[in-house]
């Protein structure tokens, strides 16, 4: 099993077939592995790659050579399904990711229901499709992630984050008709980029967190949606990883609830009680990002190590990695892990 | 027994605030009014008591961003009903903060819950809203006369524009006219005394205390 090429390593700790070693990883999306020392003058560059699906599979294709980590994963922000949806994208530069400029909606109820097959022809969704579709002709044995927004952080993308929040209590039928909606979307997308070459979904759904939602809301409304889009992804015969953020010590049952194969969460989150708790869920994660950006090559393969005892299924960084995080302290983690064959 | 009444009104608007019911807390602020009781006393045992129980429910765990956003919004109804009618303006302890979510980031959730409990607490803030240059904070601060200046962000990237702020300060020679207070979940205290600021808050109601430390309202713990 030495030999063992990094798409089969990872698709079989996904369906919980023996391994030789964790694989190591970093999604893409929220989980952005471009930091700037990975381009260079001979390199595509953002914010342009973002826009571009060669430049955003050589990219990828770059970060996959410089980092270690053994998958290609695209895009690189979570705006491509807000700025289909409505939303103003502020494109953002070299050092700091897309981000929502403005909201399309102010509440829910004021949100336009359009025809998810139609949209899913606009804006970037086919950038990224094409991109993978580069990657994987590309790479034979590497896997290619295609990174969506989860359905809770799109729609509070869509809407005004505080007025999303707020009707999910006081509105919840109009927040469900807006979730809907937005899975549907989600569900759309995943199918195109399956379509075109992806290996695996992963789905990034920071603002989905029993952190700020409680468990209630987080299970009646992140859980619920997420499920139809894993649900969805399983069907087309792929696997699928949730990131949630977050400190989950109140809605750890509803994370063991969640349809995936596996679930990535926080630096704050103890991987080794999730597994003892929940036996049946793959955990990865979470060597912390505040490590990887500030502390010693040295400390990153310790934590590293530690997690690799402590029986983690997927090595990778715990959330967004800052764009200014050395290539030295990637390495660390992606090196340890390889040494641990 | 008109004294009974009256308190039992303010009960009834806190609870109402408590509870999360808008409409409710704007009829009994209207009733308020009508019956010619005191407009601040059912501000400060009415209104801001239903919202600081919430938050003691936040702290607590069993209230969440969504619930005290809504508890937030009931009060700030009720105030806004309230307000006209205050007679002698209670500006709390006239301590002012100024406050934002750091340029290059648009995540503003943590910020409001901040504001919103500063608020509460007293504080007169000055909320410069999300993606703001360090240099208005700065401006800012000045132009108001401000105790502590509060910045905010989620994103990694963004860190950096904290201690921007702070070297501003220390370049226009008013370090020292205000405290600099920092918050966000990829922060920590290490940061925080990195890039020189006066302090740093893991959550929305410890933000609330060091404010309060930090403008001398109350002892060190």
């Amino acid at each position: 099993m030495s030999d063992m090429a990094p798409r089969e390593r990872l698709s079989r700790v996904l369906a919980n077939q023996p391994v030789d070693r964790a694989p190591v990883i970093c999604t893409g999306g929220m989980m952005n592995a471009a930091v700037v020392q990975v381009m260079d003058e001979n390199s595509p560059t953002l914010p342009e790659a973002h826009f571009d699906a060669e430049g955003m599979a050589e990219l990828a294709q770059r970060v996959h050579a410089a980092t270690g980590f053994e998958n290609l994963g695209v895009p690189f922000c979570m705006t491509v399904e807000p700025e289909i949806l409505g939303s103003r994208i502020d494109p953002g530069t070299l050092s700091c990711e897309p981000k929502i400029a403005e909201e399309a909606f102010a509440s829910c109820g004021e949100v336009e229901i359009r025809d998810v097959k139609k949209i899913i022809r606009e804006g970037r969704i086919a950038t990224v499709v094409q991109a993978a579709h580069h990657l994987r002709k590309r790479n034979p044995d590497a896997p290619v992630i295609a990174s969506l927004s989860g359905p809770v952080s799109t729609a509070a993308s869509v809407v005004t984050p505080l007025a999303f929040l707020k009707e999910l209590r006081t509105r919840p039928q109009d927040a469900h008709r807006v979730l809907d909606y937005v899975t549907r979307l989600l569900v759309e997308y995943a199918r195109e980029v399956i379509d075109s070459g992806a290996d695996v979904i992963a789905i990034g759904d920071p603002t989905a967190t029993g952190e700020i939602l409680g468990p209630r809301i987080f299970e009646d409304f992140a859980v619920r949606y997420l499920n139809q889009l894993c649900d969805a992804v399983h069907t087309s015969g792929k696997q699928v990883i949730v990131h949630i953020c977050g400190d989950m010590s109140k809605s750890r049952n509803q994370l063991a609830n969640i349809h995936a194969d596996a679930i990535s969460v926080d630096a704050l989150v103890n991987l080794k009680r999730l597994k003892e708790d929940f036996p049946r869920i793959n955990t990865m994660g979470n060597v912390s990002t505040a490590l990887l950006e500030f502390g010693e090559a040295e400390k990153v393969s310790r934590n590293t190590a530690r997690l690799i005892r402590d029986g983690v299924d997927i090595i990778s960084p715990a959330c967004g990695l800052s764009t200014s995080t050395g290539l030295h302290n990637i390495r660390a983690l992606t090196e340890t892990v390889k040494g641990h064959a | 027994m008109p004294a009974e009444e009256q308190k039992r009104l303010y009960e009834q608007l806190a609870t109402a605030v408590f509870e999360l019911d808008e409409q409710l807390a704007k009829l009994l602020a209207q009733e308020v009014l009508d019956r010619g009781y005191d407009a601040w006393q059912a501000v400060e045992r009415g209104l801001l008591e239903g919202v600081n129980r919430a938050g003691k429910l936040f702290d607590e765990e069993e209230y969440f961003v969504p619930e005290l956003l809504i508890a937030a919004d009931a009060m700030y109804a009720g105030l806004a009903i309230l307000r006209p009618h205050i007679k002698t303006h209670h500006t709390g302890f006239n301590r002012r903060v100024v406050i934002g979510v750091v340029q290059g980031d648009t995540h503003d959730i943590g910020k409001n819950l901040v504001r919103i409990m500063l608020e509460v607490a007293g504080f007169e803030v000055h909320d410069l809203g999300r993606d703001v240059p360090p240099q208005k904070f700065v401006d800012t601060a000045i132009a108001v006369k401000a105790d502590l200046i509060a910045l905010s962000t989620l994103m990694t990237t963004t860190m950096e524009r904290m201690g921007e702020v702070v070297s501003i300060l220390e370049a226009e020679k008013v370090r020292n006219r205000f405290k600099v207070i920092v918050g966000g979940s990829p922060l920590s205290q290490q940061f925080s005394d990195r890039i020189g600021a006066d302090g740093y808050a893991p959550k929305a109601a410890q933000a609330v205390e060091l404010a309060k430390r930090l403008v001398g309202l109350s002892n060190a713990a």
